[in-house]
């Protein structure tokens, strides 16, 4: 394959066995270039200026600070904070993400033809809603002067809510909203694979005298699991990440920090306050984190995939 | 058991009807109502607040009465609303135009040759999503600032120019693509640009329509990097045109819930027309 062997060619003939050789690559170049100028060579960026510290002013000095930001960081009673709700966020969109709509798929799987189409429909609009417009129609209804939600836990005889300025509140609220988001389409997506059971498999099970709970277990159960870490991976994955639209155009991570995740953090770090280092040193925390948990669950995926055979 | 087994294929339509009867039929149905109703209100609610008088604007009426325009009129003038439709619109046409275009150059790059490096390339691409928006921001706005591209449409558009998804999605459509019309076309002398253009993309309109479909709708609706680098309300989209409402002093529901409105009209508009393939795009996509 090397371009040696070619040498006691003619030109032309050379020429074209250079074009071959490079021609995969021009390909490929203008997605390759994106990626490493808008997220590797960034991602390594991010990691020099973790140990360094600066104002984000062009003209302000960069000092090389060590491991300096890291120590800062990890004594810092916030970073833990923002650590502890992004759990929080991921414990509260898994019920809603997850488990919900896998209660639901199962529960629905033979509803008739054309009403199935129409809910459909009407459960995947939460996804294509633009996120800010969802924060801000959710902000309307959960307003707790004159929004729909409190207006009704008023008639009911209920002290208004404070669902977005509650300490103790508001991190639900969020998840809620970013769950609200995403039911419909866990729904649909475990639907489709519920649907794509063998129906002959429960048929010979019936017949054998399983119960419904036993054919859920025995059989629907194990042969949705793929589909199921798929989505429990996503949430894991991203859902820390979804909420960002709602905490800034709802919260801005308060009633005391009390909503501010990771992401959110890193956003506070570097355009709030201003220290890069800071927001770098968390994000490559972040980003090594994270690497580990995707790595632990693709490994998962792989082992349970292979059980299915 | 054999008997079962052999009986199962013609069997499968009498069981459904089985199981569809009983307590768990009307359950299902009341567990879809609760869905499809906890999912449309917000919007049925955005639309009725938005159509509202002043005077009205805190009824909690879950029926229109007067209906009017106002909230629309204030909510244009009140901020360069038309300008950032326009803006959103075009930042989302053009992202989706390229990414479909590095798509379809690289899906034929990687399903076409086997070369050196192609295994650890794809995974360079499988990869990026690994990386948050967050975690890359100050580097890319770093980049940004010296191209001198800080509050321009350009700035929404460059960091998207290629995404892994529609890439991802191209190979596999295009690894499936039969081989045969390849040799058969190589054979006529065709060039790789004639048949990609010619052969391979006519071939997979469907796949590349889907993925336009997803592209522009989370171009539309992204948040993130138009808040990281967009400063004028002129040069910004609609999805931060809609934050001017909510004030320090108060938000203006009626105005905030109109310009909502108008921010996922064209989204609505597309799913209303094209709801099976959206879903459909969607589930291929597994999200993002």
């Amino acid at each position: 394959m090397s371009l040696a062997s070619v040498a006691p060619r003619h030109g032309p003939n050379r020429w074209s066995r250079l074009n071959r050789l490079v021609r995969p690559y021009l390909y490929i170049l203008p997605a390759i270039a994106t990626f490493v100028i808008w997220i590797y060579e960034p991602l390594a960026r991010a990691f020099v200026l973790s140990f360094q510290q600066w104002n984000l002013m062009p003209t302000a000095p960069r000092r090389w600070v060590g491991l300096e930001n890291y120590e800062n960081i990890l004594a810092l009673p916030r970073f833990w904070q923002a650590l502890e709700n992004t759990g929080l966020y991921l414990l509260g969109l898994l019920p809603m993400a997850v488990l919900l709509p896998l209660a639901i798929a199962i529960f629905t799987q033979d509803l008739s033809g054309r009403t199935r189409n129409l809910y459909r429909a009407l459960i995947f609009v939460p996804m294509i809603v633009p996120p800010v417009v969802a924060a801000a129609v959710w902000r309307w209804m959960l307003d707790p002067h004159n929004g729909i939600v409190n207006g009704a836990i008023g008639a009911l005889g209920g002290d208004p809510v404070r669902f977005l300025s509650d300490p103790h509140l508001a991190l639900w609220t969020i998840t809620f909203i970013t769950g609200w988001k995403l039911m419909g389409f866990s729904t649909l997506v475990l639907s489709a694979a519920n649907a794509s059971i063998d129906g002959s498999l429960i048929e010979a099970a019936r017949l054998d005298g399983a119960s419904t709970w036993e054919i859920v277990r025995d059989i629907r159960l194990p042969l949705l699991s793929p589909a199921i870490l798929l989505l429990v991976l996503m949430v894991i994955l991203l859902g820390a990440q979804w909420s960002f639209s709602y905490i800034h155009v709802l919260t801005e991570g308060g009633p005391l920090g009390s909503t501010t995740n990771i992401y959110y953090l890193l956003w506070q770090f570097g355009f709030g306050s201003l220290s890069v280092g800071w927001s770098s040193a968390s994000a490559v925390i972040l980003f090594v984190g994270f690497s580990l948990i995707a790595a632990l669950l693709f490994w998962l995926k792989a082992k349970l995939s292979f059980h299915d055979d | 058991m054999t008997d079962t087994a052999l009986q199962a294929p013609a069997r499968p339509v009498a069981f459904r009807l089985r199981f569809g009867t009983g307590w768990q039929r009307p359950l299902g149905h009341g567990l879809m109502i609760l869905l499809s109703l906890l999912s449309v209100f917000p919007i049925y609610w955005m639309i009725l607040t938005s159509l509202r008088p002043e005077n009205e604007i805190l009824s909690t009426r879950i029926w229109p009465d007067a209906a009017t325009l106002d909230n629309y009129a204030y909510a244009l003038s009140a901020i360069p609303m038309l300008r950032m439709l326009v803006n959103t619109f075009v930042v989302s046409a053009v992202v989706t135009a390229i990414q479909i275009l590095t798509g379809i150059l690289a899906g034929y790059g990687f399903s076409r040759w086997r070369f050196r490096g192609a295994s650890l390339l794809m995974g360079a691409v499988a990869l990026t999503w690994l990386v948050p928006l967050q975690v890359v921001m100050i580097p890319n706005y770093l980049l940004v600032a010296r191209l001198g591209m800080i509050d321009t449409l350009g700035a929404l558009i460059l960091p998207h120019t290629a995404s892994a998804f529609a890439i991802l999605l191209l190979v596999q459509a295009m690894r499936s693509f039969p081989s045969e019309v390849y040799e058969a076309a190589r054979m006529d002398g065709a060039n790789h640009a004639h048949i990609l253009w010619h052969i391979v993309v006519p071939n997979l309109r469907g796949t590349i329509a889907s993925l336009a479909i997803l592209v522009f709708i989370s171009t539309w609706n992204e948040y993130f990097w138009p808040l990281l680098l967009t400063r004028s309300a002129q040069n910004s989209v609609v999805q931060i045109g809609l934050q001017m409402f909510i004030t320090a002093e108060g938000t203006q529901w009626g105005p905030l819930m109109a310009a909502s409105t108008l921010a996922s009209l064209p989204i609505l508009a597309i799913y209303l027309v094209l709801q099976r393939q959206v879903i459909a795009s969607f589930m291929k996509s597994g999200l993002r």
